[in-house]
């Protein structure tokens, strides 16, 4: 899978370049609209991480030329700006998805993710990590091949940990993904324990091996190890 | 006191002081110089007898006249001519009349004389004159105050136009104040001047409020570079194993941080007037789609969730309806309390949401101002009130706030803009 990241500030486009490509992802990264205008009329990406506010352009620019010249890049823009209407003409230029900054890499790996199954660029619609697999379009999950039944935040819980397996998630990261940036409950790491503790049993209760690890009570990884 | 009252009791005091002093003077001015008249004449009563004595070296034979008394009598001594004031009654009773006195030698007698001449014309044609005096100081008064209540509350006109635009005013607005140039040289200033200063407030105001969003906008990224990077940071665990609840508690602070500033750029939208409100809302919908998405949170504080919801149609913004909606139940449910209670009513174009709460009263006045926190402890970053304050008042509609018997209660009323 090679994505195309065009951002302008030096250290948040080496952290995702970083975090995308231990993620197997292959990487490009430019940081100037020239840079980003070239690049993807030379080539073809199956992902774009594209800011909006460009040294020399706007990102919005870039949209327009890749939809008069017909390409199919998936796009994802990050912005400084949650600007409805930006969003609102982003999407409406053939973005893929919108992301406002400050955002965590593993909500941004997760949205690549849908981005690139959407497109059916990863031959299949399943998700498989050992022996779980998800449809992703039935919202299916079996564990050797036996079906279990999952409740839409363990369901949306396990999507995200396997987008972003091996890699620490914090509870505060996970709590955003699960009920978005509106919800700032003091209690929400509760939620999420509930939810984690729920999910695990099921999985364990199908025969999976225990892929859930707490670390140090800041957060939880899914791994094998 | 208005200006015009003010400028009425000095003018009128002024002018009954000056009409006073002046009537008086004018009042023995007059009366001296009728004295001096009368004296005159009885100067030449004087002559003519003296003449006819000297003729005649007799005295003349008194005739009666009405306005005019004469005696003789013996003189004891020469008397010098002199003039008095006395009263008489050859006519009527205490009449005052002006009296010259003299000595005449006549027929080897020496007789004093006593011409009289009654007062009463002079006095009273001086009580005609003044009396037109008052008269005229009464008229004059009246009509300089007809004048000036007539005039001068049309002259001030402009005046009371310019405050009432004044007062209309509102920075926010975001239109210049258009004063017009006027005929009258201190009204057209005036004008001007607050023009100006409006122009210059105006562009302050723009300035800080430019500052305040690109301020935002510049701090988001940064604000990721950090967040980012305490991701890539977590995937060390050789660090975490030390380190887990310093990242942690810098995590948290960039969330609030980076929500603060969200809220902040929202506020300063919804200030700006940067949303159309052209959309047909469903409030019932919106209101129970962020009731379902509550629902864990209230399931799990055990709160009883009741909604008697009326289908209503607004003109507003789905953006806006949902962040008035969900401040609002985000609040009923945070400062709630286990076991407690929410209750959403949305009836005749008001919107009622009641919760439990252990906390007291809210504040009347510092409710809805930004950064306003019931008690320290809160978690809130005390803008979501403020939020909503700002988004009823750039819809035009009323917000009310009441408190009893431990039930906070929030009242949203839509006014003319249910259909």
């Amino acid at each position: 899978m090679k994505i195309l990241i065009v951002e302008d500030e030096p250290s948040l486009n080496k952290s995702m370049v970083d975090y995308l490509s231990a993620q197997q992802y292959l990487c490009e990264s430019v940081s100037n609209y020239r840079d980003a205008l070239e690049k993807t009329e030379l080539y073809q990406y199956d992902c774009i991480v594209l800011d909006i506010m460009l040294p020399g352009g706007s990102g919005l620019q870039i949209l327009q030329a890749l939809k008069s010249a017909n390409k199919t890049d998936g796009v994802i823009i990050i912005s400084a700006k949650n600007e409805l209407d930006d969003k609102i003409k982003g999407l409406s230029l053939g973005a893929d998805d919108y992301l406002t900054k400050p955002f965590h890499l593993s909500e941004l790996s997760v949205r690549i993710a849908a981005i690139l199954r959407r497109k059916n660029l990863q031959g299949s619609n399943l998700l498989t990590f050992e022996e779980i697999t998800v449809d992703i379009q039935a919202r299916a999950v079996t564990v050797n091949n036996t079906a279990i039944v999952l409740t839409r935040k363990e369901y949306e819980l396990l999507v995200y940990f396997i987008i972003n397996k091996n890699r620490v998630l914090s509870k505060n990261t996970i709590a955003e993904h699960l009920w978005g940036d509106d919800m700032d409950m003091a209690d929400n790491y509760d939620f999420i324990y509930a939810h984690i503790k729920n999910l695990r049993k099921k999985l364990i209760n199908a025969d999976a091996a225990d892929y859930i690890k707490s670390i140090y009570g800041m957060g939880y990884k899914f791994s094998i190890h | 006191m208005k200006l015009f009252d003010k400028y009425n009791r000095l003018n009128i005091t002024a002018t009954i002081l000056t009409f006073l002093v002046g009537s008086c003077t004018f009042y023995f001015l007059l009366h001296y110089i009728f004295i001096d008249q009368l004296d005159e004449t009885l100067q030449t009563e004087q002559q003519e007898i003296l003449a006819y004595v000297k003729v005649h070296n007799e005295l003349p034979e008194i005739i009666p006249t009405k306005d005019q008394y004469i005696s003789y009598g013996p003189a004891i001594g020469n008397v010098n001519t002199s003039f008095l004031n006395v009263k008489n009654n050859y006519d009527k009773e205490d009449e005052d009349e002006r009296e010259i006195q003299f000595t005449v030698l006549a027929g080897g007698k020496n007789y004093l004389v006593k011409v009289d001449k009654p007062l009463e014309e002079t006095e009273s044609l001086l009580k005609v004159i003044i009396g037109i005096t008052i008269a005229m100081i009464g008229l004059i008064l009246l009509v300089g105050y007809l004048i000036n209540r007539v005039v001068i509350r049309r002259l001030w006109r402009p005046f009371y136009e310019t405050i009432d635009k004044v007062k209309t005013y509102h920075l926010t607005d975001q239109e210049t104040l258009k004063l017009e140039k006027l005929p009258i040289d201190e009204f057209s200033l005036l004008n001007q001047s607050i023009n100006e200063m409006v122009d210059r407030i105006q562009q302050d105001y723009g300035s800080l409020k430019n500052f305040t969003g690109q301020a935002a906008h510049e701090m988001q990224t940064p604000l990721a570079v950090v967040r980012t990077k305490l991701d890539l940071l977590m995937q060390s665990e050789a660090l975490l194993e030390k380190n887990a609840q310093h990242i942690t508690d810098i995590e948290k602070a960039v969330q609030r941080l980076s929500r603060l500033h969200q809220s902040l750029l929202l506020l300063t939208k919804v200030e700006n007037k940067q949303f159309m409100l052209n959309e047909d809302v469903a409030l019932d919908q919106t209101i129970n789609e962020k009731l379902a998405e509550y629902a864990e949170m209230t399931e799990a504080l055990d709160l009883h969730v009741s909604a008697r919801l009326q289908p209503t149609q607004i003109k507003f913004h789905h953006h806006l309806a949902e962040i008035l909606v969900s401040n609002l139940l985000n609040n009923a449910i945070r400062y709630n309390v286990a076991g407690g209670s929410i209750d959403v009513t949305l009836a005749d174009g008001n919107l009622t949401i009641v919760n439990t709460s252990t906390n007291p009263q809210l504040d009347d006045n510092g409710l809805f101002k930004r950064f306003y926190r019931g008690s320290a402890a809160e978690e809130g970053n005390g803008l979501g009130l403020s939020i909503v304050k700002q988004i009823c008042d750039m819809a035009g509609y009323s917000i009310k706030y009441q408190y009893a018997a431990n039930q906070h209660r929030f009242i949203i009323g839509f006014g003319p803009n249910v259909f």
